[in-house]
């Protein structure tokens, strides 16, 4: 992608005071964090630091109780994860929202299927969609076929037929929930491929892991979320697995 | 066509092929007429389950829908003298509202599709026998409605009308499983109905539309089985027939599980089930053994169907193995 293009905008996500609360629990507490475009930003955390929270917060699942939530310098406000789905979010599901008795290519373009008229009637564009979702994954460089169906592939096509799924709507952002946790090491260095083909091509990656390799191995910054508080946000290569445990579990308190 | 369509086809050849060297009059044109009747009538309503079946879900109230409408539809047109027309239009609306009742007490009340239909089955058919008070409900004597018996027990070329009847709505629905967005969608539901949700897809209003499908072709078939006993007995007209009708359905491809089904699969389901229930008339096996005959029929071809699927994953998998150990 054209840096002179992307460089118009400091920012893909800019997020300023974010605060949740559920009753008398503070699940976020004024978290701000920028994300630049092609960036990729691991999000860590313990189980309950609230990244879940954040994610579903950004999603659009639900409204943050204050704070603001820019996108390219705009400030925008999610009701349903639709309206963030129009602003160029997208969520890759850690259960894989897919279905496995369907190809590829019906996954890929699965709730919004092309369609062409014959006659009075809508068909669906089959012809359209394997050559569309064929081109999509050449892009992700995966060797995923779009007529297979998806119940007879690996953890890793999976993934690229779920990432390809974020590329059609022309994706700024595309947060990742666990995609390295139930998958074998081969095919992690395939997913970890595929958030580089994103990164490549401008858009910013959000992984949230617990795996801290793959977060080394992919991310340019590191986010530590502990008790919804933002304890990190530093450039992984001036960082180090010692010292994200430690910010993550509180050993160290502030980065 | 899928390769357990193919292998539906051959069977009921070889079945036909079996009947018709011990019976020759299994391919008489007398024979082969009142068969694709038969057909036709169960075919019609069995698509529907299908559908309902492919959303993971069953419809257990089609043999009393049958009955019910069957006997409002007798009423109207040789009681009340409703023309036809309306009488017809009448009975595919109150398909349509009995479909959207089972579809929004699934769906909006998240109750389990077996227990509704289940509930539609003893509803449907005690009103049918409340409202007739058990009598048999039939034509005045000597009443003859021309256009109306054309279109359902007429015949072309010898070719019964309700199977001309069913090839088209297996058409138009071949063509909305396999070619429309709604289809497709059907198959998601059905399949992992989370995802299909994740994905933006309305599961509502597709399971909805399933149940509606399946309970307009119960009232199509209603009026067609009607019109082809003439008269309808309350508390028999259409016992059994959802059980014919997932019989077909499951023979035709279609897991219970949801997400898979063909509607040719479908189509041939009911014609073999249709071509067991004439080997027993024809063979002179005792009618008496009829179920015990589909049942042992549909067991073996379930059975065998896992096992050739077993088969091939064992070959398949033998044969990736086999290139990858070659240097």
């Amino acid at each position: 992608m054209d840096q002179q293009i992307w460089g118009v905008f400091m920012n893909v996500l800019e997020l300023k005071n974010i605060s949740k609360r559920y009753g008398a629990i503070q699940a976020l507490d004024s978290v701000s964090l920028a994300i630049a475009p092609g960036e990729v930003v691991g999000l860590m955390g313990d189980n309950g630091a609230g990244k879940s929270t954040l994610v579903k917060v950004i999603a659009g699942n639900f409204a943050p109780t204050s704070g603001d939530i820019l996108i390219s310098d705009k400030k925008v406000a999610f009701n349903k994860p639709l309206d963030a789905q129009k602003a160029g979010i997208e969520v890759v599901y850690q259960d894989l929202a897919i279905c496995n008795n369907l190809s590829a290519a019906s996954n890929v373009f699965l709730g919004r299927e092309p369609t062409r008229r014959i006659g009075p009637i809508k068909v669906v564009d089959y012809a359209f969609m394997r050559s569309k979702s064929a081109e999509l994954f050449a892009r992700l460089k995966s060797e995923t076929r779009p007529r297979d169906l998806v119940h007879k592939m690996s953890g890793g096509q999976r993934q690229a037929v779920a990432i390809a799924r974020t590329l059609l709507s022309d994706a700024k952002i595309v947060l990742m929930d666990e995609p390295t946790a139930a998958i074998s090491v081969r095919q992690v260095a395939e997913v970890l491929n595929l958030i580089r083909q994103l990164s490549d091509q401008g858009i910013a990656v959000v992984l949230i892991s617990h795996r801290m390799p793959d977060v080394f191995e992919v991310a340019d910054k590191v986010v530590v979320l502990r008790r919804g508080e933002l304890v990190a946000d530093k450039k992984a290569s001036q960082s180090s697995p010692e010292e994200i445990t430690g910010l993550i579990t509180g050993a160290i308190e502030h980065a | 066509m899928q390769k357990k369509d193919i292998g539906l086809g051959i069977l009921i050849i070889v079945v036909g092929a079996i009947v018709y060297m011990r019976n020759p009059l299994f391919l008489s044109p007398i024979n082969l007429g009142n068969t694709a009747n038969l057909i036709g009538l169960f075919g019609l309503f069995a698509i529907g389950q299908g559908f309902v079946i492919m959303t993971g879900g069953i419809d257990l109230s089609v043999g009393s829908v049958i009955a019910l409408l069957g006997v409002l539809f007798v009423d109207m047109v040789g009681k009340f003298g409703v023309p036809w027309p309306l009488a017809v239009a009448i009975i595919i609306g109150l398909g349509v509202l009995i479909g959207l009742a089972h579809g929004i007490l699934i769906t909006r009340f998240r109750l389990q599709p077996f227990v509704v239909t289940l509930c539609g089955l003893l509803i449907y058919r005690g009103i049918a026998r409340g409202y007739t008070a058990e009598s048999t409900a039939g034509f005045p004597f000597g009443s003859s409605y021309p256009q109306l018996e054309w279109l359902t027990i007429g015949r072309s070329f010898g070719v019964p009308h309700s199977f001309v009847a069913m090839l088209i709505v297996a058409a138009v629905m071949w063509v909305v499983l396999h070619h429309t967005v709604f289809g497709r969608h059907l198959c998601a539901v059905g399949k992992n109905e989370e995802a299909a949700r994740f994905s933006g897809i309305n599961t509502r209003f597709v399971t909805v539309m399933a149940y509606v499908i399946c309970a307009v072709l119960a009232s199509i078939a209603a009026i067609y089985f009607a019109m082809f006993t003439k008269s309808v007995q309350p508390s028999s007209h259409g016992n059994f027939y959802e059980l014919y009708a997932i019989a077909a359905a499951v023979l035709g491809g279609c897991s219970l599980r949801g997400g898979e089904g063909s509607v040719i699969g479908i189509v041939l389901g009911a014609v073999l089930l249709q071509e067991l229930q004439n080997l027993v008339n024809l063979l002179g096996i005792p009618s008496s053994l009829n179920f015990a005959v589909m049942g042992a029929v549909i067991l073996l071809g379930v059975l065998a169907d896992q096992q050739f699927a077993a088969y091939r994953t064992r070959k398949n998998t033998e044969r990736a193995l086999g290139l990858l150990q070659k240097p």
